[in-house]
């Protein structure tokens, strides 16, 4: 049936055009080798009395590895028995010495729990093991138990930063005997969690210094350009990288679906979202089991409600399609998982939470809405099809963005690049200094002492001026009443979230009743839960009423269920300032620079969309404070001769490098391992006439139209306060990102800019692709 | 926590390279604190030691009655892991800490600890005069916690223990594995839970010690003071911290002569106190528990407070199979001015089961009924109430019984 309907699309008039590209994918033999010898025979046995009789190559090399005394990081797909590659070590480890203890490291609880359900599968019948999950779900009363009776802890690095080094005392054991620490899905680590992470386990090091233990670190990643680099940045120690994998794996078709053009003028196709659904009701209706991925939270609400009225049409039922994703609670995703791995639950729409490895069981499908940015994703999202064996499809539909349009377009980059680099930066100053808070309450920091390869004194000198440490006989301590893990939060920069209360009830039973529906980070709330907002949770709308963000207010935005055909877009103002500039490098025709930036918004507006069509009904003002955060960017200032080659209208320019801007901007991420959303943009001007003030894209227009003089600057900005290194990377690859920037408009079809190149044509206006044309090749001149 | 600015780092960082600040000389904490510093192996720690006959009242309680405390019996009713030794080689310990989070940044900087020596309460705190000295300070106190036949606190067990056993640990000191160990607040919860709004130790010394403290420093306020110290060394300010330990080690002591006299059954209690005291005997001695309970009644309870006791007592009866006993103080406590269902459903319980008299059951029911609708009782009450009458009505129509 899957086979079918594949060969439907491929060759109906209406659907046929739209595929840009199909690799097949066919089946592989796996590459087996016999047990090692030295492998426990209880073991062995475990092993056989499951089915496995021999290794797959990789799990061998593995074993081969650790016992040499290496840390090791293995790259293998979804489902290769990556898992087995560190089980088999830890359980050894566990069998042979009583006191051994091994800590597992997953990004989320739902994993930990996954993988202990595996691991008590295979030890079921060997002796001394006593596996535990130690989260933040963990009661109170059980906590102890597992501290003293634990030889294996499965936990998150949020529990190992604010439940476990801080309270190291109370586990001294497990530090004292800690021989393996397992990082699986070590690819989730980059960006801000990563640079967490890495100073995590600088402390997680200065811990086991101090009890005397040197563990050897087993990770697991999907395929990334750099696993063995991340490794060795997030561990600070040399890692051997196992990159071959001895799997076999099932037969598997990839297409890209490139949305049909509906006005060639204006360069506009269908829109994605739609196609995206349908396809993956054509699946569903055929009962084949489907996941959808979308690139956003509200791309996964809007999804997800297509995708259910289209199911429902035919079955009449729509209870089979779920929505899933981050900021619902954990009894819903729970109850959706178990629906997907007992098949009540044949469909699901997702953003990347699923991606990691969460047990959904196998789904044949994969329909991807939109790029999710980065190659590693793409493939761990296409992974989530077809795990085992037996035929399986992924489907990409490509958005109208322009990383999304060069994807579709150079299918030999979507097939043939090699991964995105995964990047961390520990050092970033706000992540790092609040580590070295936390290392300084779990043990005084010595004057000599390092902290992971850096020299910390002066932040420590820094950290004694501020009063929360103290420096006495040649060592820092903690000298404060606070417990300052619980002031980081690992996945955000700063870390106040708020609370989505649903009040419907409060009105029609006049009971006090605060129904929590969702979290949301601090760093989107104005713009997703701004008063008057419409938020959507599995679809359905809920109006926001009010939104306490005061410093002295517990963070809550008050909902409200309601009945409405639209969702809400915010509008923001914003601006850029240099703080510091620390590279520059310059070339005749402009000026690259690196450095620091303050970077203030704030929401002031939002448009109503209207669902389905998607066109604006409506708008509104909204009253709220300017965020500003310190973070690196890395700018281009354009020299006034180049800009007079281009054009002589002020007004033109202006448009240009708008679309200039929109363009680097949206292909940046190729080149960088990064979400969209964690660069920002903004053309402003290296002289901004008032400082702090903020402007919407019209205001800036007209103050760059009216100033004296006009150095215009393109801002390519880390959207996480203190950079989590994207600036300095894009600093080195500007010159080629320019060139990739002047390729893409030329291959694009439209002919006055269209979302996929420079931004929509009634946004930018009608001569900014030309302006943007000239630009580009006096720039990469 | 707001995290400072790259800029502020900056700024800060610039100002202390150019010059570090001097530290401006004063007058030595021992002199000012009226202690000595004795040598350790580890280092030189202040000791501020004092003596108080057992004569001293602290409040009104006389310090030497904690040495003549029942201390099995007390280790019983508080359920200490490990019996206590000799009363009179109690340790009485109370911390002052760098603040209330816990885990390993936390530091116990003021150390007050009690003895009997020679006929005297002896009080000596152990002070770090920084962070360098904590060393010295648990090197003095681990012998006295090794020598000690158990130890006496107040919120030891939640609070200060695990911190000084971090600290040990920190220090690679051995931390004694069976510690002997009596936590005042388990049994002062029990006897005075019901009747103080709260069972802190400042409220038990105002109500039960008579004592009150005159210019105490608030505990919220100690690890500020400390850590000013640390800056300023001027230690003038923390002498009201040294007073207030010492306040807290003599509570101890005082408290525990409160507990001695009243399980030796010598001290005039009030009714309330009776009934704590009868819940603190329950699970070591029954019928000095239901002894207790009855005098508490007798001693004039509030309403409230008497009908819990009617319902613990009964409960007690019950499972003794007293019935009499037990319909006794159903019945007193179904005539509580709040309407309860539970002494009316226990006594439907006893007709309809026991007695066998399914006529009297639902009579019962059928007045509970009545008041519980005419005191506004919740639904789920009622419907219960309904569920047994509807119950009890079939089964009358199918054993031929028929009430009158």
């Amino acid at each position: 049936m899957l086979g079918a309907i594949l060969d439907d699309l491929l060759t109906s008039p209406s659907t046929g055009p739209c595929i840009t590209a199909t690799r097949h994918f066919p089946p592989r033999p796996p590459v087996l080798a016999p047990f090692p010898p030295s492998l426990d025979s209880r073991i062995a046995d475990a092993l056989r009395a499951r089915g496995i009789h021999e290794l797959y190559s990789h799990q061998v090399l593995t074993w081969e590895l650790i016992e040499k005394g290496h840390h090791v990081v293995v790259v293998t797909p979804t489902a290769s028995g990556k898992t087995l590659c560190y089980n088999l070590p830890a359980l050894q480890a566990l069998i042979a010495q009583p006191d051994a203890r091994v800590l597992y490291l997953f990004p989320t609880k739902a994993l930990a729990q996954d993988q202990l359900a595996e691991l008590e599968g295979l030890a079921k019948q060997l002796p001394e093991m006593r596996m535990f999950t130690f989260d933040g779900d963990t009661p109170q009363d059980a906590r102890r138990a597992v501290r003293a009776r634990a030889n294996l802890v499965l936990t998150n690095p949020d529990m190992l930063h604010s439940g476990i080094l801080p309270h190291h005392t109370k586990w001294a054991t497990l530090f004292q005997n800690l021989r393996y620490v397992v990082i699986d899905e070590l690819h989730a680590y980059r960006g801000v969690f990563g640079s967490h992470l890495s100073n995590v386990l600088r402390r997680l090091h200065r811990i086991c210094r101090h009890y005397g233990s040197a563990p050897q670190f087993i990770m697991a990643s999907a395929t990334i350009a750099n696993p063995g680099e991340l490794a060795r940045r997030l561990t600070g120690a040399p890692v051997e990288e196992i990159a071959e994998s001895g799997a076999p794996t099932g037969d598997k078709t990839f297409l890209c679906y490139n949305p049909p053009v509906v006005n060639p003028e204006l360069g506009i196709r269908a829109p994605y979202l739609g196609e995206a659904a349908r396809l993956a009701v054509r699946f569903l209706r055929e009962k084949i089991a489907t996941i959808v991925f979308a690139q956003s939270r509200l791309a996964t609400e809007v999804l997800l409600a297509s995708v259910k009225h289209g199911v429902a049409d035919k079955t009449g039922d729509s209870g089979i399609v779920r929505g899933y994703r981050g900021g619902y609670l954990p009894t819903r995703r729970r109850a959706v998982e178990k629906g997907l791995r007992e098949g009540e639950v044949l469909g699901v729409v997702s953003t990347n939470a699923l991606e990691l490895g969460v047990d959904i069981g196998h789904l044949d499908v994969a329909v991807l809405a939109g790029y999710p940015g980065a190659i590693a994703s793409l493939w761990q999202q296409a992974g989530r099809a077809g795990r085992r064996s037996g035929s399986s499809a992924a489907i990409l539909v490509a958005t109208s963005a322009p990383l999304d349009q060069f994807m579709a377009t150079h299918p030999e980059y979507l097939f043939g690049a090699p991964p995105e680099h995964a990047r961390v930066n520990p050092d970033n100053p706000f992540i790092l200094v609040n580590h070295l808070k936390c290392a300084a309450f779990e043990l005084p920091i010595g004057d000599h002492e390092k902290f992971g390869e850096l020299d910390v004194r002066r932040l420590l000198a820094a950290l004694e001026d501020e009063g929360v440490l103290h420096h006495t006989g040649s060592r820092w301590h903690w000298a404060s009443e606070t417990y300052p893990a619980d002031h980081v939060s690992l996945r955000s920069v700063t870390s106040d979230n708020f609370l989505v209360i649903d009040t419907t009830a409060l009105d029609t039973a006049q009971t006090k009743r605060r129904q929590i529906i969702a979290e949301v980070d601090w760093g989107s709330a104005f713009a997703t839960i701004h008063p008057k907002a419409i938020y959507l949770v599995e679809s359905e709308p809920y109006e926001v009423r009010e939104l306490h963000f005061r410093e002295d207010e517990e963070k809550v935005a008050y909902v409200k269920r309601v009945q409405v055909d639209y969702f809400t877009d915010a509008i923001s103002a914003k601006g850029v300032w240099i703080l510091q500039r620390l590279a520059d490098e310059s070339r005749p025709a402009y000026l690259a620079e690196q450095g620091e930036v303050l970077v203030a918004e704030k929401v002031v507006g939002f448009k109503k969309i209207k669902m389905g069509t998607l066109e604006n009904v409506g708008s509104g003002e909204v009253e709220l404070p300017q965020q500003e955060r310190q973070t690196t960017a890395a700018w281009l200032t354009i020299a006034p001769e180049t800009l007079e080659r281009v054009s002589a209208s002020r007004e033109e320019l202006i448009d240009g490098l708008r679309a200039v801007t929109y363009l680097l901007h949206h292909l940046a991420p190729i080149f960088l391992l990064c979400d969209i959303r964690d660069l920002g943009s903004w053309l402003g001007d290296t002289t901004p006439a008032e400082p702090g003030t903020v402007a919407t894209r019209e205001s800036t227009k007209r103050r760059l139209l009216a100033a004296e003089r006009f150095n215009p600057t393109i801002y390519l900005y880390d959207s996480h306060a203190g950079g989590i290194g994207l600036a300095e990377r894009l600093f080195e690859i500007l010159p080629d990102l320019l060139r990739r920037g002047l390729e893409t408009l030329h291959a694009c079809g439209c002919r006055v800019g269209c979302p996929s190149c420079v931004g929509p044509v009634n946004e930018v206006g009608r001569k900014a692709k030309a302006t943007a044309q000239a630009l580009l090749r006096a720039l990469t001149d | 926590m707001a995290t400072p600015s790259l800029d502020g780092l900056r700024h800060i960082i610039r100002r202390l390279e150019t010059a570090r600040r001097p530290r401006t000389a004063a007058p030595p904490a021992h002199e000012v604190l009226g202690g000595e510093l004795h040598d350790t192996p580890e280092g030189r720690v202040l000791v501020v030691r004092r003596e108080f006959p057992l004569a001293h009242q602290h409040g009104r309680q006389p310090l030497g009655q904690a040495f003549e405390a029942p201390l099995q019996l007390l280790g019983a009713v508080a359920r200490a892991e490990t019996p206590l030794g000799d009363a009179r080689r109690l340790l009485f310990l109370d911390t002052e800490t760098t603040g209330l989070a816990g885990g390993t940044g936390t530091y116990a900087f003021l150390v007050g600890a009690g003895w009997l020596e020679d006929g005297r309460l002896v009080l000596a705190q152990y002070f770090m005069r920084d962070f360098d000295e904590e060393g010295a300070l648990l090197a003095a106190l681990a012998p006295l916690i090794e020598r000690a036949s158990g130890v006496v606190t107040f919120n030891g067990a939640g609070f200060d223990l695990p911190l000084l056993e971090t600290r040990f640990i920190l220090a690679r000191r051995r931390w004694p594995p069976a510690l002997a160990h009596l936590d005042l607040l388990r049994p002062s919860r029990r006897v005075w839970s019901a009747r103080f709004a709260d069972c802190r130790l400042a409220t038990l010394e105002r109500e039960v010690l008579g004592l009150l403290r005159e210019d105490d420093v608030p505990g919220a306020v100690i690890p500020g003071l400390y850590f000013e110290f640390l800056r300023s060394r001027r230690a003038a300010p923390l002498a009201r911290v040294f007073a207030h330990n010492r306040d807290d080690v003599l509570s101890l002591v005082a408290l525990l002569g409160w507990f001695g006299r009243a399980l030796l059954g010598d001290a005039h209690l009030q009714a309330e106190e009776l009934a704590g005291l009868a819940r603190l005997w329950e699970p070591v001695d029954l019928e000095r528990a239901l002894a207790c309970y009855r005098r508490a009644l007798g001693a004039g309870l509030t309403t409230a407070a008497a009908h819990r006791v009617r319902l613990r007592l009964a409960w007690w009866e019950k499972r003794a199979a007293r019935w009499d006993a037990a319909c006794d103080l159903w019945q007193a406590a179904s005539r509580h001015d709040v309407f309860d269902p539970l002494p009316w459903e226990e006594l439907a319980k006893f007709h309809e089961h026991r007695r066998r008299d399914l006529v009297a059951a639902r009579a019962i029911v059928e007045e509970a009924m009545d008041l519980a609708g005419s005191g506004g009782a919740p639904e789920r009450v009622l419907g219960a109430l309904a569920h047994r009458l509807s119950r009890l009505t079939r089964r009358l129509a199918s054993t031929g019984q028929h009430g009158a």
